[in-house]
Formats: structure tokens, C-alpha cells, sequence
């Protein structure tokens, strides 16, 4: 199977903004690793219950001890734009 | 002063016996960093001012005999994806350039209680995605062997450094062979430990379900010893694993099973006759060697390149602008975040990223991703029967010799072939090592990569250290060779 | 043909654990922003998520509160999106595997039982807040601030069958989800401040119809009442372009308090691709036999099982759900009462109206430890009793919970004793009639209302000791006659 890629769309769920020839670069450059792929995708394989763990080990849980982390000028001393102790981005509209 | 391609128990002996001093070292390896540093660019910050008087203190603990452990007061490079607190992170990319982290990794706490010193932060691939540092925002590292050839990716700077002598070890991450391709072309010995032995906490993530941090070294016992003390269960990982039970050292003569998939297409002459000159070294101290086959190796392109994008996908959301890092300004806060992203991201990553959203999206997940993942359980299961059959399986780390700078950029898929050996050991979570053991035709070093089921790290290393007396590769970088 | 709405719930249910649910920030209640935060809340470079295992303990608890089955091995799942307040750009949630699925709760709407149906019940975490500065309204903001506190506080969402059919059984839904969390001391279920947030999907369909209309989804409900009028107002709306033939669109609407109308969001228009993918950070989570029983050891009296106690008692179910989300030691204590007075309406009318009355008025959280279930009992009895009257009830419960007293001894001693002997009162009767002629005649002429004006004249002559009821028949008899 080869599916064409919706490069417009792809770039904008991962909010990406891509000018005219990334797009026409990417989308050349990603056909052919998912043209390379077609084998895989054919395969016939075992639909088994999936361990996300790599050796398939079982989650620990860890007990809800609340300590302090960083300081406030720590958490925005990074900050690209800050404002009254918060982080300002340009409006987001919901 | 040669004592920088000293063993880190000889140096720590000199420490010891009062021979040599900590800050000694540490000028030393200093040294070789301003020799080295403007032809190989391995590392893209030094510490070396800040750290003179840690190394001082070092110096205080020895004479006081109250030294820290066989890593005090070793100097130690570390990939730039890895945090140290008050330090930046840049992991080569432009989105990250003046990004002071507020905490340290895990690793590198466990390394500071140690006493070691560290020298700075090594380049690599962009967000370590790439087998040949030309990714890196920053310029590439190159080759100590040869300058007109990539040191390997994407740990490039990690192996440069210690190739080249501007560090005794150092730290990478290997994610597809981010650790061992690099320290094959640079002739240094390179380890990926057990998935979930060495806590990711702290280590910027490319592909969550492959990361993992290991050491690069000069010879086995260095890699023995640094990765001992950075192993542990670490609560703030979830993935990292409980040590249930102690290894049993295999003493005895070891069943040894090549990769036949490994050794056919793709694979140059001097990378297979590498293979076969181990073996039969091998096989005279009385170790069995057969051939075994894997098929699904053959699929491991396949199946990374489905994986590590889909999660790096989700893993380089958070680069967005907003709460830290580069941004773009713009009128929206999406549109802030997609110019940040676009801005800040290189052409590789973009394309990682776009790659992993499409094997995620509506309507291609299960052939994709979802097939991907099937095939990664089987490839698994392949490994564990073969592993009932042979205690180690072996084949080429890498493909062939270094390449060229520019060799390989213009053709993709040439270059992810590249990680063709080294990929199976991320994706079933086992222990890989590249030990160097010759140099190919045209003088550059080839390494063997050996591999052994999950939680054997300490067995495979200390079966390494056997091998790697038996080879005695000794070989030097033209760096250091025209030096003399 | 009728028209009839399908409504489903999503509700979220912030949960009272001292950690943040993937790290150990506290879970703070203040207005400083972004002082309680780390590398994993803040989404930094390198940081990981690290489960709490209370919370997964409390879901669980509210999983098998909600007859849901607990799946035995649970994932998380990275559902991808970009929004500034949420810090990774992925939420880490539950997608195929949740804690809890299948599941029902019993509530009462209009006196009646009727049962919801609890399709799962996941964990996920909490995004930061956003303030849009300028003028007020979102689209018109200059920037938006953000504040992280709240980010990886731990959510349960309970997610309902669209099986509800009005907006009142909506309201008894959430009002019944609730009264469990606080009951489960899971949650401090306080609407007002964001611990429990809900969305309504609603869809309308002409009976009979074997699929459901089209969906929509409304957002921005912040209190019970405006979850009623936003149903109300988008059943009709659904319904008004049902019946004329206009297409419904799947889409998200606002609730706009003032206006008390839906309005579309724009940008989220088109069905999302969350890509969701199992969280590479967190290996499956296993709920052991063990554990799940170890939980179920723990679950308190639910508010069903309360409401059953109460109906047994003799309460109606309407009082039985009212006395339920009381705390539980006035249902107990209603219960020692109505077992000594034998009268559950009257313990429960004097319990839940006069007695909470008092000690909110107080602002007693808790009854004087003189204050018993006997000496309460006393006070109803005595009233049962015609022995004194409803205000001299409500006098010796005040003067009770002021001090320790036995209340008919000081009906006695303060002369609140009724009148209840038909000739002495008769005396009385007559004398009232006697000197009030003008009165009976203009009663005679059918000026009825005047009668309680010559009860109140005979209750006063008495000093208040006759009992009002039988005043008023011995009057009127003496009129008739």
C-alpha cells in the first residue's frame, strides 16, 4: 500500500509552518520512507496484547509525598515573556 | 603526559599513591581540548574555568584519603541532552540554544556524588536524531581519525572527545545506535545497557521506548565502572527497572551465535571480515560459534522509523515557545507557537516529527504504528528464542567504515541504514556493546557488537573485557598519532 | 411524533490527594501563580511522568463505587494537542484500557429512582489556567496569562451512557456523583470551585428513531443551575431545527451565563485527531485481585445505601435523598431519634429544619456533646404529645444547645406546659365568646377569618397554655351550637 501524504495537514497538527518548498521537499522525502515501509505494513502479525515496557515490566506507583520542587523565579527564569509572577503568550482563543 | 588514555583504575591508583593529582588530569585533559577542540568540535561548552576548583577538592580528598570512589575527580564529557542544573541544554538544536536547566538528570546527580568532573557538553545530532552530528545546529563534529569524516551520531561529540582525548569517558544516549555507531567510527568502546537500567530522567527524550544512557570509554572496564555507578532504580522513572537478582557470571565456555541477517546485503567486506576474525579468536579460547538467523532484523529499519517518530512526535510537542526556550512572535498564540516550531526545529527533526504525526493519525495508526509495535513483540520473541540457544549473538556495528561529510546527507534512507546493526538491541531493550577491534582498508576503525538478553549487562561486559584483550586493538586517531 | 432528547455527561472529578498525579508538587488551593511546580508539571526538557498511587486508589474506589468492572491491566495513553495551558502539548489520559468501565448510579429525580449508566471511568490530568487580558471577551484579548498550579492535578472523568432524558435528571446526576465523591472523601465536590467540572453532549431524535440525532457538545457549565437552563435551552433549539428540517452540525458550543444561550466555539471546529498512543513513559499499570479488594475493604456507607436506611426508617425517598447529603452524623443521629420517637416525618422535619437551622445560625459544625439522641427525642415527643407547642419546641432546643438541660423538666418549671383539659379550656372558651358578641355575629354572617382571631384571644388569656387545635374545636362548637 502506499498512501499519499497530507502534508498540509500533517504540518498542521504538528503545528509546524511550513513554506512552500519544505512542503514540496518533506512530502518527497516522506513518500519514499513510507513507500520503504509497504513491506512492513503487509506483514501478517499476532495481534497480541502489547507491553508498552520494552521488557515488559508492570508499573510502580509511587506514594503521594508532596515535596517542593522549584522556586517560582526558577520555574520562569526561562519564561520568553512574563508578567505579574505568570506566562504570557498572545491570546489563545478556546 | 599520556595519562588521559589511561585506564580510570590506573588513574585512580596514581591518584591513590599520591603520583598524580586530580587537577593535573584535569589540566591535561584541558590541553588536549585546546589542541583538538577547533579541528574536531566535539564539544560545544567547557566547564573548564568553573570546574577548577571541584577539581581542587578532589585533589584535598585523595591527599586526605577520603576520596569519593574510582570516579573521583575523573574528568567525564556529557551529550548535550542530558540536564546539568545551571547549565544549558542545548541538545544542538537553535529552539534550545540558551536554555538553562534548573535540575540535574539523574545520572548526573549520581556522577557528582561520585566526584566527578565534568568538562563540558558534547555536540550531537539535532534532539540526537541523525548518524552523523551534521544535524547539529551548531557545526559538526568530526572525526578524530580522519577530519574529513563524521565521527558517527548522533553521541558524535561523545566519542570524538574521548577519541581525541579531551575526556577519559563520556556520556551518551542511544536511541537506534546513537552510542555505538559513534564510538565504532571513532574506535572507542561504546555501551547501550538494558533498557530501564540507567534512569532517563533528565535525559531529553527523542524516542521514549528506546532512550536509553550509557557510557563511552576508552576500553571495557571503564564502561564497566561508569555504568555501575549510574544504574540504579530511580522512582522519578517509571520505566527504570527494580533489580530483582544478581547475574551469575558465565565462566564457562560461551555459545556464540552470529547474525546471519547482518552479514549479508549492505554490509561492507571489512565490516564482515571483522565479524569472522573475532570469531575465530574466539573460537580458539574454546567458545562455540554458530550461525543463527533473525529474521525480523531485517524489518528494524521498518519498524524504527515508525516507532521513534511517533514518540518524538509527542516528546518535541513541548517546544512550543511558551514556557521556555526559543519563540517567534505572532499575533495567536498557534501562530506564536507554529513559527516558534518552525523556526526552531531543523530540517531532520521537522521531518522526524511529521513523520511520527502521519504513523499516528486518523486512519493510518494500525497499519503504521500499530503494525509497528506487532512487529517489535515478534522481533522480541525471536531474540528470546534464539537467547535459549546462544548466551551472545554478534555481528558488524555499523555497516562500514566512517563516511565522508556530505556522503550520505543527500540519500536518506543510505544514511538510516547505517543504524541496521544497532537497532534490534533498542527495540527488543537488551544490552549492546561496540567494542573496537581493527581498522578497515583504508585505516579506520571497525568495531564487533555484541549482544546478550536483558539484565546481563555486568556478564556482557565482563565477556567483552576477554574479548577485547584478545583483539588488543591499539590503534590510535591521527589527532593524537601526528601529536607525537 | 414527539420529539425526545438523549443527553451523556463527561464529568471531571478533581481529586484530593496531597501530589500532583504524574509528580510530587503539592496540590496547592492558592492565588500566587506558579509557586507550586517542577520539571514534570511544567512539561520541562527531560522530565517524567511518576504515577501517583493514590489517586489510582481513589478511582479505583470510585470505579467500584459506580458498579463499574476494573480493567486488570490499565494504560496510559498521550492524547496530542496544542494549547498554551496544557505544558507537554499532550495530556496524558486514558484511551482504550480506562480503570473502570460499565458501570451504573442510582439517583432520584422527582421523588423517584432512576439509574445512569456509567460507560468508563479514566484518569488523566489536569491542564494550567489561562487569563485572557483585554477587553474582556476572548476575541478581543491582547494576551493570555498562564498559571501552571493547577497542571497534573489529578482528574477522574466519568463518562455516562447518552442515556439521560431530561436536564433535571442531569442535575440529580451530578448532584448524585457528588454526594459519592465527598462520601468516598475523594474529592472536596465543590462545584464553585472547579472540583467537579461537567460537559453535556445532547442530541434530539424523533421517538422511535433507531439512531441518535446529531451531537453536540456544551461546554462552560459552571453551576447546576446553568446546567439545567443549557440543556433546556439547546433541547429547544435542537428541537425548533429538528422540526423544520435544518441540519444540526456536530459541533462545540459555550454556554453563555449572561445571554443564558449556547454559542459555537470557533477553533475547534472538525473533528480533532488526538493521535492517541500508549504512553512510552508508563509501563501498563496491573490491578491486582489483591488490590482491587484491598480498595473495596474501604468503601463507606455509598449514598444509596444511606437512602436505604432512611426509606426503611420510614422517610419518604425524597427525604431519604435530602437526608443524605447531610453530614453523616445527622443521618445517624436522625436515626437514633426516629428509633426512640418512633415518628420518622417528625424527627426528620425537626432534625433537617429546626436543629440544622439552629447550629448553622451558630455556626456549629457539630452538636454539644449534651445534646443526645434521648433528650432530642423528648422535645418531639412533648410536641407529639400536644404537651407543649411547636414554638416552645424550638425554645427548649435553643436553650438545650446553650446548655444541658432535661427538656420536659424545663417545660414544667417554665410553664410551657399546654392546656390540654377540655373544661378548663371551656372556661375559657366561654368567656372569650362573652365578651366578644360583635365578633360571633359578623362569624355567623360568614366572616370565617375572624375565628383565628378569637383563637389567638383565648391562647392569650391562657398565658399560652392551650393547645391551639383543640381551642379552636371547642369554639367553633360553641358557635354552631
Amino acid at each position: 500500500m502506499t498512501d499519499k501524504i497530507d502534508i498540509k495537514n500533517v504540518a498542521k497538527l504538528a503545528a509546524l509552518k511550513l513554506n512552500e518548498d519544505e512542503q514540496q521537499q518533506l512530502e518527497k522525502d516522506l513518500s519514499m520512507i513510507i513507500e520503504h515501509f509497504a513491506a512492513l505494513s503487509e506483514m501478517d502479525l499476532p495481534d497480541d496484547k502489547i507491553s508498552i515496557h520494552p521488557l515488559g515490566m508492570s508499573l510502580n506507583l509511587a506514594e503521594d509525598i508532596a515535596s517542593k520542587s522549584l522556586t517560582h523565579e526558577e520555574a520562569l527564569r526561562n519564561a520568553p515573556d512574563s508578567k505579574d509572577g505568570q506566562f504570557v503568550v498572545p491570546p489563545s482563543l478556546d | 603526559m599520556e595519562n588521559h588514555k589511561l585506564s580510570i583504575s590506573k588513574i585512580n591508583k596514581l591518584f591513590k599513591d599520591k603520583e598524580l593529582k586530580p587537577s593535573e588530569l584535569y589540566d591535561e585533559v584541558f590541553e588536549r581540548a585546546a589542541s583538538t577542540e577547533s579541528i574536531i568540535h566535539g564539544h560545544l561548552t567547557l566547564f573548564q574555568e568553573e570546574n577548577i576548583q571541584k577539581a581542587l577538592e578532589s585533589n584535598t580528598r585523595y591527599e586526605k584519603g577520603e576520596h569519593l570512589g574510582p570516579l573521583d575527580g575523573i574528568p567525564i564529557a556529557i551529550k548535550d541532552n542530558i540536564n546539568i542544573s545551571g547549565h544549558v541544554t542545548s541538545c544542538s538544536s537553535k529552539m534550545l540554544a540558551n536554555y538553562v536547566s534548573p535540575y540535574d538528570a539523574t545520572v548526573i546527580t549520581k556522577l557528582k556524588k561520585e566526584g566527578v568532573l565534568f568538562t563540558g557538553k558534547t555536540n550531537l545530532d539535532e534532539f540526537a536524531m541523525g548518524s552523523s552530528t551534521e544535524n547539529s545546529a551548531f557545526g559538526p563534529t568530526k572525526n578524530p581519525w580522519d577530519p574529513s569524516r563524521v565521527p558517527g551520531g548522533s553521541s558524535g561529540g561523545s566519542a570524538a572527545v574521548v577519541s581525541a582525548g579531551s575526556a577519559i569517558a563520556s556520556l551518551g544516549s542511544d536511541t537506534g545506535g546513537s552510542i555505538r555507531q559513534p564510538a565504532s567510527f571513532c574506535g572507542v568502546v561504546g555501551f547501550k545497557p538494558t533498557y530501564g537500567t540507567v534512569s532517563r530522567y533528565g535525559l531529553i527524550a527523542f524516542a521514549s521506548s528506546l532512550d536509553q544512557i550509557g557510557p563511552i570509554t576508552n576500553n571495557v572496564e571503564d564502561a564497566k565502572l561508569i555504568f555501575n555507578s549510574i544504574s540504579g532504580h530511580d522512582p522519578k522513572d517509571a520505566t527504570s527497572l527494580i533489580a530483582t537478582k544478581t547475574e551469575q557470571p558465565n565462566l564457562n565456555k560461551a555459545k556464540i551465535g552470529i547474525i546471519k541477517e547482518l552479514m549479508e546485503d549492505g554490509i561492507s567486506e571489512d565490516a564482515k571480515e571483522e565479524v569472522y576474525k573475532v570469531a575465530k579468536l574466539m573460537e580458539a579460547e574454546g567458545h562455540e560459534i554458530v550461525e543463527v538467523s533473525l529474521p525480523l532484523t531485517k524489518m528494524s529499519i521498518s519498524i524504527y522509523y515508525l516507532i521513534a517518530p511517533a514518540e518524538c512526535s509527542a516528546n518535541l510537542s513541548r517546544f512550543d515557545g511558551v514556557r521556555y526556550g526559543a519563540r517567534v512572535s505572532g499575533n495567536t498564540s498557534s501562530e506564536m507557537m507554529e513559527l516558534t516550531r518552525a523556526e526552531g526545529f531543523g530540517p531532520e527533526v521537522k521531518k522526524r516529527i511529521l513523520l511520527g504525526t502521519y504513523a499516528l493519525s486518523a486512519g493510518y495508526y494500525d497499519a503504521y504504528y500499530g503494525q509497528a509495535l506487532k512487529a517489535r513483540a515478534m522481533m522480541k520473541k525471536e531474540f528470546t528464542d534464539i537467547y535459549k540457544q546462544v548466551d551472545y549473538v554478534i555481528s558488524p556495528t555499523t555497516p562500514s567504515d566512517p563516511f565522508k561529510f556530505g556522503e550520505k546527507s543527500d540519500n536518506q534512507l543510505e544514511m538510516y541504514m547505517s543504524d541496521l546493526c544497532t537497532i534490534p538491541a533498542n527495540l527488543v531493550g537488551m544490552p549492546a556493546i561496540s567494542i573496537p577491534t581493527g581498522l578497515s582498508s583504508q585505516g579506520l576503525p571497525l568495531s564487533v557488537q555484541i549482544m546478550s538478553p536483558a539484565n546481563t549487562d555486568n556478564t556482557l561486559l565482563d565477556f567483552s573485557q576477554t574479548l577485547q584483550s584478545l583483539v588488543s586493538f591499539i590503534d590510535k586517531p591521527i589527532l593524537n598519532r601526528t601529536e607525537k | 411524533m414527539n420529539i425526545i432528547p438523549t443527553i451523556g455527561m463527561e464529568t471531571h472529578v478533581e481529586l484530593k490527594t496531597n501530589s500532583k498525579m504524574f509528580c510530587r508538587c503539592y496540590v496547592l488551593d492558592t492565588d500566587l501563580p506558579n509557586e507550586s511546580l517542577c520539571p514534570t508539571c511544567l512539561g520541562l526538557p527531560g522530565s517524567l511522568p511518576a504515577p501517583n498511587k493514590k489517586a489510582i486508589e481513589f478511582i479505583t474506589l470510585l470505579a467500584l463505587s459506580t458498579n463499574c468492572s476494573i480493567t486488570n491491566e490499565g494504560m496510559f495513553h498521550r492524547k496530542n494537542y496544542f494549547y498554551p495551558d496544557l505544558p507537554k502539548n499532550y495530556q496524558i489520559s486514558q484511551f482504550d484500557l480506562p480503570v473502570g468501565t460499565e458501570g451504573s448510579l442510582e439517583i432520584v429525580v422527582d421523588g423517584e429512582f432512576e439509574t445512569v449508566e456509567i460507560e468508563r471511568v479514566h484518569m488523566e490530568e489536569d491542564t494550567g489556567k489561562s487569563t485572557h487580558i483585554g477587553s474582556g471577551r476572548i476575541d478581543s484579548a491582547t494576551s493570555t496569562h498562564l498559571d501552571f498550579n493547577r497542571a497534573g492535578i489529578p482528574l477522574v472523568e466519568v463518562v455516562t451512557k447518552p442515556l439521560i432524558k431530561s436536564s433535571k435528571e442531569a442535575v440529580a446526576y451530578i448532584e448524585e456523583l457528588r454526594q459519592l465523591v465527598i462520601d468516598l472523601n475523594i474529592s472536596e465536590g465543590k462545584l464553585e470551585k472547579g472540583n467537579l467540572r461537567f460537559d453535556a453532549n445532547i442530541s434530539v431524535a424523533y421517538e422511535g428513531d433507531k439512531e441518535l440525532g446529531t451531537k453536540v457538545e456544551i461546554k462552560n457549565m459552571n453551576s447546576l443551575k446553568s446546567l439545567e437552563k443549557a440543556i433546556e435551552y439547546e433541547i429547544s433549539r435542537q428541537t425548533k431545527m429538528l422540526k423544520s428540517k435544518e441540519n444540526i452540525i456536530q459541533e462545540t458550543r459555550h454556554w453563555d451565563e449572561k445571554k443564558e444561550v449556547t454559542s459555537s466555539m470557533r477553533s475547534k471546529e472538525g473533528s480533532a485527531d488526538y493521535r492517541y498512543f500508549s504512553d512510552p513513559d508508563i509501563p501498563n499499570m496491573i490491578l491486582s485481585e489483591d488490590f482491587v479488594n484491598t480498595i473495596k475493604a474501604t468503601i463507606p456507607v455509598l449514598p444509596s445505601e444511606k437512602r436505604k436506611v432512611f426509606m426503611d426508617s420510614g422517610l419518604s425517598i425524597e427525604d431519604s435523598n435530602n437526608l443524605g447529603k447531610s453530614s453523616n452524623w445527622i443521618g445517624d443521629f436522625y436515626i437514633q431519634v426516629s428509633e426512640i420517637t418512633k415518628d420518622s416525618k417528625a424527627s426528620f422535619n425537626f432534625i433537617t429544619g429546626e436543629l440544622q437551622g439552629q447550629l448553622r445560625k451558630l455556626e456549629l459544625l457539630s452538636l454539644p456533646n449534651w445534646v443526645t439522641a434521648k433528650n432530642l427525642s423528648e422535645i418531639i415527643i412533648l410536641v407529639n404529645n400536644d404537651k407543649i407547642s411547636f414554638t416552645s419546641a424550638k425554645e427548649i432546643l435553643t436553650k438545650l444547645i446553650e446548655e444541658k438541660l432535661e427538656p420536659e423538666e424545663y417545660a414544667v418549671s417554665n410553664n410551657l406546659i399546654q392546656e390540654n383539659d377540655i373544661d378548663e379550656i371551656g372556661k375559657i372558651v366561654l368567656e372569650v365568646i362573652d365578651s366578644n358578641e360583635e365578633v360571633i355575629i359578623r362569624i355567623s354572617d360568614g366572616e370565617d377569618k375572624l375565628i383565628g382571631f378569637l383563637v389567638g384571644q383565648i391562647i392569650k388569656l391562657s398565658k399560652g397554655k392551650v393547645n391551639p387545635s383543640v381551642a379552636k374545636e371547642l369554639l367553633l362548637k360553641e358557635i354552631n351550637s
